[in-house]
């Protein structure tokens, strides 16, 4: 590919939005250099090989749990006819719209000493009672809240190619169903690894479970030598080793990829589905309720109890703002998202070569960051840039710190990855000879994208745009503590009453919460159909 | 478009230096001090913006912003942060009388530059079935071996539990501290996990029969409006240790307030809801609502709080807590103390 003007500029403007949104994470790597040597040493003596382990354990067994719920669940309700399949098709991506931390809250409050189980326990004179707070029940809150990635990523692809997969393994003489384990299983791998790697990264930022539930993770190793011993450069390191982390996934999933590709550009030949009858069918509903129950229905129904019990006394002026301000917030960030999403995702299309390929990987590195450490990487950053502009270009006052502006930025950082995931996708999808036709024709790059690509996309770019909403909606920590004065949202009114104990009466704004975001998953079925 | 959005982000940030105001970070997220803020509003007629998250996180903040951030005060629930915030000069002296004269100078920083607000004394709660009172003693005896098993206590990193092991190094020297630290890991229950009402409420179903945590997490339980909290606080005990004629007394930490260096146009404001909150009015808000025990001694604590009777306090400087923090995080790692 020449360089023409055009690629020149498609490539600086990609480039400099890039820079722009990893700044505030290559800053923090850049911190790293600066580690106290003494502070470090002392981590790496006695503290860090732990947190290692945990971490790693806490990603397996995560994984397992959101492998066997999310391919298993998508493999039964695609492949075989039931009663309620449906039903059982979209519930199982509601927990989707619970966020992870809330979870983590219900199940304390249902389960733990003296919560509602525990009290009725006792009540029929049963003394003995388990901990809620293990290390495998904070397995199962983070599976039940990250397996959907899993399940919609394979069920899409289950739904796209393995049509066609089993008409060529009937065609050889294969039996159905020992086509779809021997054939459409192992070939659905790399949509497996791509589930699996955001639900690992997932769970590599998550903050609010684990420490609730007192796993030390690398990310709680991070606070604490950040905050407690007051060493940014240790915490740094430590932030870098928690990346590698998420660069060996990275690499996980582009092995399982190889060479091959097993998508093919034609729509997929139709399904017909086995009938599951009998004692099958039972383990199926058993099987398929489990998550759907723990995962939505169960903190649903706390949800709903608690907020007809104190939702009478929250619902304010305050309760009000906190859902404009929520809703406002995240359609901002959303839009700016995919703006830029399409943006650097078409100069990809336009330009595919090596560089610009890295360049929209490097983009994504905000996600696999926890929140917090994002929202400081920002503060440096702004907090910078705006002294220096007083110091130098007689500005009165902090320009960009502490306005609604950072928070928005910050959003953008932390999960570009969605938007640009999605966008890149379906532009793969809908191949590039549209695109060269439109050009052949004498269309310029700008006009091809706006006049015929982008209108072909439209549902595509409507469900990114809702991912990322969910993704927004439910974020914390970033929010915490970017938010200018007196700014609430819909999850830091949560957590506030959370963390003071009033858990039942965070109730209301959490089920504000999901229902923004079921709305917003129920309007991108729509649109994916 | 650039031009548009920093004009309007200016005029943003400048509509919050309208009005008559005074700019909080705080990392108190409690009704209380809402309840405090809406009453000082209403008497003066001074704004009253905050904004909540972690003491550690509102820190750097401030630190980022520089001279130019708009917060005028930093409120923190320990005194280590006060003191990081001081030693980093964040904050400025602040020459009040009136404060001078209600807050005893244990509870205020050498050079004024931080005050308390509140005081938490840290203790001893035990299951009334499994133990009695005197079986309990003193700090040092929570690492007897006849505790094995038996001991309950949120995270080590929590700054409650670094601020307890730095006074401890300061009245005791670090060797001291460190093997106290150790037979605290020797002795838990289970993996530390949750906060300290989780350790109360454990101690209550019978997981572990004492538990190292704060007065006010006590209070908070025994005036819940829920039955179970009650219940649980109830079946606790509350044991102050180191009440012997020669020890030093019960640990006590605070809740504090300090001006920000940043504080130019609002400082008179800043300076006047500092002297508000200590005031009988805001003092007894916190006592009662909150159950945490008044800087102000003209004020009664709360029914609750006076149920459990007066106790001898250590008189270790409060600002030691902060000089000793970073190394008591040191010997939670060395001890692993999870």
């Amino acid at each position: 590919m020449k360089l023409t003007g055009s690629n020149v500029s498609w490539i600086g403007s990609t480039t400099g939005l890039t820079l722009v949104v990893t700044l505030p994470i290559l800053l923090i790597v850049l911190y790293a250099v600066g580690a106290d040597g003494k502070i470090l040493a002392h981590i790496k003596e006695t503290v860090l090989l732990d947190y290692i382990t945990n971490t790693a354990l806490l990603l397996f067994v995560v994984s397992i749990l959101t492998l066997i719920f999310g391919v298993s669940s998508a493999f039964l309700v695609t492949f075989y006819e039931f009663r309620f399949r449906k039903i059982f098709a979209i519930g199982l991506i509601l927990p989707f719209a619970v966020p992870s931390y809330i979870l983590g809250f219900i199940y304390s409050d249902l389960f733990g000493f003296f919560g509602h189980v525990h009290i009725f326990l006792m009540s029929l004179g049963i003394k003995s009672y388990f901990d809620i707070f293990s290390f495998y029940t904070a397995s199962i809150v983070l599976a039940l809240a990250f397996y959907p990635y899993i399940y919609l990523i394979v069920r899409a692809s289950f739904l796209k190619n393995a049509g066609s997969l089993i008409n060529s393994a009937l065609s050889l003489g294969m039996s159905k169903e020992r086509a779809l384990f021997k054939v459409v299983l192992p070939l659905s791998r790399v949509a497996i690894f791509a589930g699996l790697a955001l639900v690992m990264m997932e769970v590599i930022s998550d903050y609010g479970v684990v420490s609730h539930y007192g796993i030390k993770t690398l990310t709680n190793a991070i606070f604490s030598t950040w905050f407690n011993m007051g060493d940014a450069g240790s915490a740094a390191y430590i932030s870098s080793i928690a990346m590698a982390f998420v660069l060996s996934i990275l690499l996980i999933e582009k092995f399982s990829q190889g060479r091959a590709k097993y998508s093919t550009e034609s729509s997929s030949a139709p399904l017909e589905k086995i009938k599951l009858r009998g004692v099958k069918l039972f383990f199926a509903y058993f099987f398929l309720s489990i998550p759907v129950f723990f995962g939505f229905i169960l903190p649903l129904i706390w949800i709903i109890v608690f907020t007809f019990a104190y939702g009478g006394d929250t619902i304010d002026m305050e309760f009000l703002s906190a859902v404009t301000n929520s809703f406002i917030v995240a359609s901002l960030a959303s839009i700016a998202i995919i703006v830029i999403a399409v943006l650097i995702a078409y100069t990809y299309r336009l330009i595919p070569n090596m560089y610009t390929k890295y360049v929209t990987k490097f983009a994504t590195l905000g996600y696999s960051m926890p929140g917090a450490v994002i929202g400081i990487g920002i503060i440096i950053l702004f907090g910078d840039f705006d002294n220096y502009l007083i110091d130098n270009h007689g500005f009165g006052e902090l320009l960009l710190s502490g306005t609604l502006f950072a928070l928005v930025f910050g959003y953008i950082v932390r999960f570009l990855a969605v938007g640009l995931n999605s966008v890149s996708s379906s532009f793969e999808k809908l191949g590039i000879n549209v695109n060269r036709a439109s050009r052949s024709l004498g269309s310029p790059p700008l006009k091809t994208l706006f006049r015929v690509e982008l209108p072909l996309l439209r549902n595509s770019l409507i469900i990114a745009y809702l991912l990322v909403f969910i993704d927004i909606v439910k974020e914390l920590p970033l929010t915490l503590i970017l938010r200018p004065f007196n700014y609430e949202t819909l999850a830091t009114k949560t957590y506030g009453l959370a963390v003071i104990e009033l858990i039942q009466e965070s109730a209301v704004y959490a089920l504000c919460i999901i229902l923004l975001c079921l709305v917003s998953i129920l309007f991108s079925l729509k649109a994916y159909r | 478009m650039l031009r548009k959005l920093v004009v309007g982000t200016l005029l943003v940030s400048s509509m919050a230096y309208a009005a008559s105001e005074v700019n909080i970070y705080s990392h108190r997220h409690y009704d209380a001090d809402q309840q405090l803020f809406t009453l000082f509003e209403a008497q003066t007629g001074i704004k009253v913006n905050v904004v909540k998250a972690k003491a550690s996180e509102l820190l750097n903040r401030l630190e980022k912003e520089g001279a130019k951030s708009p917060a005028d005060l930093f409120i923190t629930a320990d005194v280590a942060r006060l003191h990081l915030a001081k030693e980093r000069g964040l904050l400025q002296k602040v020459d009040s009388q009136y404060l001078n004269d209600i807050i005893p100078p244990k509870l205020r920083d050498r050079d004024d530059y931080w005050f308390a607000l509140t005081t938490r004394a840290r203790v001893i709660v035990y299951n009334k079935d499994k133990v009695r009172a005197s079986e309990l003693s003193t700090y040092e005896d929570m690492v007897n071996p006849k505790w094995e098993g038996r001991l309950l206590v949120r995270t080590g990193s929590n700054i409650y539990n670094t601020s307890f092991i730095a006074s401890m190094i300061a009245s005791q020297g670090r060797e001291a501290a460190k093997t106290w630290a150790a037979g605290v890991v020797n002795n838990l229950a289970r993996t530390p996990k949750g906060g300290d009402t989780d350790q109360i409420r454990a101690v209550a179903a019978g997981a572990g029969d004492i538990a190292f945590v704060n007065t006010y997490y006590v209070g908070r339980l025994l005036n819940s409006k829920k039955d179970a909290d009650v219940m649980v606080g109830e079946q606790v005990g509350v044991f102050f240790p180191n009440q012997g004629a020669f020890d030093r007394g019960a640990h006590v930490n605070i809740s504090g307030i300090g001006l920000t260096k940043s504080s130019s146009k609002n400082r008179a404001n800043a300076i006047k809801l500092m002297e508000f909150l200590v005031s009988p009015e805001a003092q007894a808000i916190f006592s009662e609502a909150n159950s945490e025990y008044p800087v102000n001694q003209s004020v009664k604590p709360s029914k609750t709080l006076q149920s459990w009777g007066a106790f001898k306090v250590d008189q270790t400087p409060l600002y030691r807590f902060g000089v000793h923090n970073a190394d008591a995080m040191k010997i939670v790692n060395e001890v692993n103390w999870k």
